[in-house]
């Protein structure tokens, strides 16, 4: 068997888990918190985009997720129009907004930029908990919005059962891996790396450095206002806190940077182990000691930044590479 | 117009405080050219402490600073040695890591959640403290008496380190290793202790502002992280690495915070707040007083 045809099993292996879970996996529970999984794997690879390949660490993505999950919450409550059509909205906004965001922000290194985009989030929250009313469009301050769930069914983004989402989730985690693994092989990422890596010597090779960030920015706020709208049709209640808030902006960065930023396996490498982490912890120790799944992250942070700096991924991708060696040189011995 | 003046004294005063507790983050900066997100954390870590030194002996808050001030800055100290040294010496060649940053924040959320575990998420006050609910009447004006106290603990600590740094033979050694780290190191200076010495002063200014804070406001676990944002506004707006900077940075915002109210409702002073902090940091992102760098 040959090296290629061994890797495309394993990943036709590991699609076919996917898709099948759901048969398996039966209860409510774990299938949510399966789903938030993905989402969590998907929210972290649209973040990689300017996290991972360009380099920086943005600590706002939070804002994105609430974009989305607004745009396309208010069309759906005011003018019925199918959440759908309204992620697509949202992530347009999200451009728009990621944009604005990036244009004078990437101009500043490391620190800076982490703090200047805390505060276009902050800023962004602290603005939608204040704004009962938005021209027409009713946001209703920190109360948020809660979506009634009536009208079931594909078109509407809406399902009595956990699956359907399940596998909305789980494609759009495909696609925008498969887009990460193209612009990971393509100019764009190459460029991208380099301007990370070394800005003064990527610009003095005519990289347009600047350009290349704002096309990722651009990218990843559409991606993560996408997820947003997700988000508010899995829970069917959105407010500032929730959507919005800067825990969620950090835990994507978490998840990144222990399963390996810059990489494509890393963010869902790192959302397989720090989602069911917290999960389990809030079911099961949630009364007796809160707090304990953070502490955890925290402490995991910690270590994988002073063993692995690149990540979790790095080990095991070795170790998979060395499987794949051994697979495939046994049976040349052979003959 | 004299509600305006008052509100405006009162910003100033709780200002000075908010300067105080960006003050660490701020030297901290200047010598490692690492923001440290843990340092909402160890401001509550040093609340803690003066919270508990009051509340088990009864002794005035300010006496506290006796006690608060040396353990928090040997727990900068190692806190430093111990954690973050290995990463600053894995990217040795590494001008800004963000790696460093990174760490801060987990040693953020071991910290605010530890001290979740082990005192729960009620909100202590140390109720009979002599300076609490004191007030001052000062021409018609009522002004708090603990942050008065505060106010003129902030001035002294800013003069304190400002002395320091300029006069000692370590403040000396630690000016340099923040100019030039490696003719800093030629000259015989060892960056990794001058970088612990710099972790730990900054924790103490943390514990210090944690004294000033705890005769009238509540500890929590979570506390720090009020302060953690404010504090990143604060040394922004000031100038990040000016000591100066931070207490103007700080009475800019408690001024904003408590002036605002009148003129408009009380939660959008938060959002002028931020919208101020992105100007800032846009038109002149070396701060208001800031020293100039190259970003």
């Amino acid at each position: 068997m040959t090296r290629a045809k061994l890797q495309s099993l394993s990943l036709l292996l590991v699609g076919v888990i996917a898709f099948g879970l759901p048969l398996v996996v039966r209860s409510p529970t774990y299938l949510h918190i399966l789903v938030l999984l993905f989402l969590y794997a998907y929210l972290t690879t649209s973040w990689n985009l300017v996290g991972g390949f360009a380099g920086v660490l943005p600590l706002g993505h939070s804002a994105f997720v609430g974009i989305g999950a607004y745009t396309s919450t208010v069309l759906a409550l005011q003018y019925g129009i199918s959440p759908w059509l309204g992620m697509i909205v949202g992530g347009c906004l999200a451009v728009v907004v990621g944009v604005l965001i990036g244009l004078p922000t990437f101009k500043m290194r490391g620190a800076y930029f982490a703090l200047a985009t805390i505060a276009f989030a902050e800023g962004i929250r602290v603005m939608v908990e204040n704004i009962e009313y938005l021209g027409p469009f009713k946001l209703n301050g920190p109360r948020g919005l809660q979506i009634p769930p009536l009208n079931t069914g594909l078109t509407n983004f809406m399902f009595a059962e956990k699956e359907p989402y399940y596998y909305i989730i789980l494609v759009m985690l495909i696609a925008v891996l498969a887009l990460t693994w193209f612009i990971s092989r393509s100019k764009l990422g190459y460029y991208l790396s380099a301007g990370g890596e070394e800005p003064e010597a990527a610009m003095a090779l005519g990289v347009n450095v600047a350009r290349c960030k704002l096309i990722a920015m651009a990218m990843s706020s559409f991606l993560t206002a996408l997820a947003g709208t997700f988000w508010a049709q899995f829970t069917l209640f959105i407010h500032p806190k929730s959507v919005m808030s800067l825990d969620v902006s950090f835990e994507i960065a978490f998840i990144a940077l222990i399963g390996g930023r810059g990489s494509i396996a890393g963010p869902v490498l790192g959302a397989i182990i720090l989602r069911p982490v917290s999960d389990l912890c809030r079911i099961y120790f949630g009364a007796k000691l809160p707090g304990l799944h953070l502490i955890i992250f925290g402490v995991l942070l910690i270590l994988v930044m002073i063993f692995q700096p690149r990540g979790l991924q790095e080990p095991l991708t070795k170790l998979y590479h060395r499987f794949l060696d051994r697979m495939t040189t046994q049976p040349a011995r052979a003959d | 117009m004299l509600y305006v003046l008052e509100d405006a004294i009162n910003g100033i005063l709780i200002g000075s405080i908010y300067g105080l507790t960006a003050m660490g983050l701020t030297v901290i900066f200047g010598v490692l050219k690492v923001i440290n997100f843990a340092h909402g954390s160890l401001l509550m870590v040093g609340m803690y402490a003066a919270y508990w030194a009051v509340a088990l002996t009864g002794i005035h808050p300010y006496l506290s600073l006796i006690v608060v001030a040396p353990v928090m800055y040997c727990f900068g100290y190692y806190l430093q040695d111990i954690i973050i040294k290995p990463i600053f010496k894995a990217e040795k060649d590494v001008r800004e890591p963000i790696t460093v940053i990174i760490v801060t924040t987990g040693v953020w959320y071991v910290l605010d959640n530890l001290s979740l575990l082990i005192f729960g998420p009620q909100y202590r006050t140390l109720q009979d403290n002599p300076l609490r609910g004191k007030m001052l009447e000062f021409g018609g004006m009522m002004l708090s008496v603990p942050k008065l106290w505060g106010f003129v603990t902030a001035l002294a600590t800013a003069a304190a380190i400002y002395w320091f740094f300029q006069k000692t033979r370590l403040g000396r050694a630690i000016r340099a290793t923040s100019l030039d780290r490696e003719a800093a190191s030629l000259m015989g200076i060892n960056q990794y202790r001058i970088y612990n010495v710099a972790f730990g002063i900054g924790t103490a200014i943390a514990g210090i502002a944690g004294v000033t804070l705890v005769p009238f406001y509540n500890v929590f676990p979570s506390v720090g992280v009020l302060f953690d944002i404010k504090g990143f506004i604060i040394v922004v707006l000031g100038g990040l690495g000016s000591i100066g900077g931070a207490i103007l940075g700080g009475i800019i915002v408690g001024v904003i915070e408590s002036v605002g109210p009148q003129f408009m409702a009380a939660t959008w002073t938060e959002a002028i707040v931020y919208a101020l902090f992105l100007v800032v940091l846009f038109v002149k992102p070396s701060g208001l007083f800031g020293v100039k760098y190259d970003w």
